[in-house]
């Protein structure tokens, strides 16, 4: 024999043998890239596949949860991934086009202790995480926290101001917030009041589109007040040494839900099952809040007090239930008036 | 003539259509893959429906196109993205034409470094490029510096359609100056000598003698850089702060954020036949030239 094929006879024979103790089975979990994957990646995925060792996770990134279901349309004969990710408004999609399969008690026992905010109904996914939306500034040009999201609309702030506007859901939570807050009472009839008082702000505002994330300009000092999520408001926090600062003023705040949803006739079987399961157990969401500031969607996680003051858990009397799926029918209106109303008041 | 001459060549082997077609067919069977394919799915994505989840329903129907056409947002889509791009692709012919002439004009190994200069910026991606327009237009910026130094209130430079007609127009300078240069070939500086000998202005020169004969490359020119501004998404997104509404960014929108997949179809679609009727005004205006 050449040394070649004593070669390969050997790692044939080394695959072989360890096969029987290393995966049995392989996953892919499809989710945010960037900072979330990282995160995700040291506080959920890799303790997990420590507790199992006989199961290889993939983690497949992805820029936004639109991405993620064109490529569940795409592989809908031939699904490449087990697990997803996602917006919750996006997974109502998915569900509606039969991507996913229902997650309950049956599948992931851990459903039993979620909030009942996470359990959405005729979504097949379940909450994994909680965001708000909060007010960003910049800790070096404001010194005391905003009291009120008006204070974008102050004539001191002119073109100082980034807010991701509509269709991103940033936008459409602001307008929610602002309508409640002047005296709307159902958005999903009349967003009215909140289309005026952005159009108030709307002269102020440097650029509806911050790119590559709201944060940065923030944290640069190029712009000094926006609006954001809270959870990657906080880390940028603390990689920015305390330069950008989040706040939820009082006319309120608004959750975001990113649901994990169990694709149907995935690759990785009960694997998946498990991985979800694991996903939403209170060891798991302790460690991804105390990694990312995501509020838990588990009822039983015992989060750090540290932590915890960094999620909205402590103000949710200033919370605006938003029912995200019924918002999807009327959004198209509510970007005509944006367009109508508030971008003409920025030119 | 050719008909009768055929069977003859015939006789020796393939005949010259046979010939033609074969030397075509990889190039056919490449864009039938790449190209018409694709093109054939987007039409067929245009005629399903989508849920105001944004869920597909796999259909067959006119309704998206109807919606479509019907909301007067999209005709000042139409409206916006032409204005813009023609706009664009003028001051870009304005800015690039005498860049092109000194270069046509230039030789030996200055032409060449000079050459060089115009294609490197192509070596670098556009949204690189963008972000260095961020740099040079933001309000932090090096010329909003400049006009402070001097004690010049700036103006908004960025974030509206100053920014992406800016950023569009230096990128798409390269396309335009190399198009010119390729056109430029019936320009012999005898011709101009003959026009000045007979007692022509510089002017009249320019006006009677070197424009028409570099029409053809203008016209080139004009053409690649409406499609490619027309066509332009990232540039108008970064630069255009959700100020700026063209059919590539809405189509972007449609795709990527409200996840309305047959809306950016139909948008798609609508983008193909601008293209179509920019290239028969090309044709057009070519035959006219000659």
């Amino acid at each position: 024999m050449t040394t070649s094929v004593k070669l390969a006879a050997a790692i044939l024979a080394l695959g072989l043998l360890t096969q029987g103790v290393r995966a049995q089975s392989s996953i892919t979990v499809m989710g945010y890239s960037g900072l979330f994957q990282e995160r995700y990646t040291k506080a959920v995925v890799e303790p997990f596949m420590r507790a199992h060792p006989d199961i290889q996770v993939t983690y497949f990134p992805l820029p936004s949860s639109a991405a993620m279901l064109g490529n569940l349309r795409a592989q809908k004969a031939a699904p490449q991934a087990d697990v997803v990710i996602m917006d919750v408004s996006v997974s109502k999609a998915g569900t509606d086009e039969k991507l996913f399969d229902k997650i309950d008690e049956s599948n992931a026992p851990n459903v039993r202790d979620l909030y009942p905010a996470a359990r959405i109904p005729d979504v097949a996914g379940v909450g994994v995480t909680f965001d708000n939306l909060v007010m960003l500034y910049n800790a070096e040009a404001v010194k005391e926290p905003p009291a009120s999201w008006m204070a974008m609309a102050d004539k001191a702030n002119e073109g100082k101001v980034v807010i991701p506007g509509i269709p991103d859901i940033q936008g459409v939570s602001l307008v929610i917030i602002l309508n409640k807050a002047n005296g709307g009472t159902d958005y999903l009839k009349d967003v009215s009041k909140g289309i005026a008082a952005m159009t108030e702000i709307a002269p102020n505002v440097q650029t509806w589109e911050p790119k590559p994330e709201v944060y940065v300009p923030i944290v640069t000092g190029q712009a000094v007040l926006g609006a954001g999520w809270n959870a990657r408001a906080q880390v940028n926090n603390q990689t920015s040494g305390g330069k950008l600062k989040a706040a939820i003023p009082q006319e309120g705040t608004v959750f975001q839900i990113n649901t994990i949803n169990l694709v149907a006739n995935g690759p990785g079987g009960e694997a998946a099952k498990t991985f979800v399961n694991y996903a939403l157990s209170p060891e798991a969401q302790k460690a991804f809040t105390e990694s990312m500031f995501y509020a838990p969607t588990n009822t039983k996680a015992q989060i750090s007090p540290e932590a915890l003051d960094r999620t909205a858990v402590k103000f949710m009397d200033k919370v605006i239930p938003v029912d995200w799926i019924a918002l999807a029918k009327v959004r198209e209106s509510i970007g005509e008036q944006w367009r109508r109303r508030v971008l003409p008041a920025s030119r | 003539m050719n008909t009768l001459a055929l069977p003859a060549r015939e006789a020796r082997g393939m005949s010259p259509a046979a010939v033609a077609m074969w030397l075509l067919l990889p190039i056919a069977l490449v864009n039938a893959v790449g190209f018409l394919w694709p093109v054939v799915n987007l039409l067929r994505m245009s005629l399903n429906e989508s849920e105001a989840t944004g869920a597909l329903i796999d259909t067959v129907s006119l309704a998206t196109w109807r919606n479509v056409l019907t909301d007067s947002f999209t005709l000042e889509l139409i409206g916006n993205s032409i204005g813009v791009s023609l706009f664009i692709t003028l001051l870009t012919l304005v800015a690039s034409y005498p860049i092109a002439i000194y270069l046509h004009r230039s030789s030996g190994l200055w032409r060449t470094v000079l050459l060089v200069l115009v294609i490197a910026p192509l070596l670098t991606s556009a949204v690189v490029r963008t972000y260095g327009w961020i740099a040079i237009l933001s309000n932090q910026g090096l010329v909003a510096n400049l006009l402070a130094a001097f004690g010049l209130a700036p103006p908004r430079l960025m974030f509206n359609l100053t920014g992406v007609v800016i950023g569009l127009t230096e990128i798409l300078m390269p396309y335009m100056i190399l198009a010119l240069l390729s056109g430029f070939g019936r320009l012999d500086p005898r011709y101009e000598e003959a026009a000045l000998t007979l007692g022509a202005t510089p002017l009249k020169t320019f006006w009677r003698v070197v424009l028409p004969l570099t029409a053809p490359g203008m016209a080139l020119g004009c053409l690649l850089c409406f499609v490619l501004a027309i066509s332009s998404f990232v540039t108008p997104k970064l630069l255009g702060g959700g100020r700026v509404f063209l059919l590539a960014t809405e189509i972007y929108d449609q795709a990527i954020v409200t996840l309305n997949w047959p809306v950016a179809a139909t948008l798609s679609m609508i983008v193909l036949v601008l293209f179509g009727a920019a290239l028969a005004l090309y044709t057009r205006a070519l035959r006219r030239i000659a």
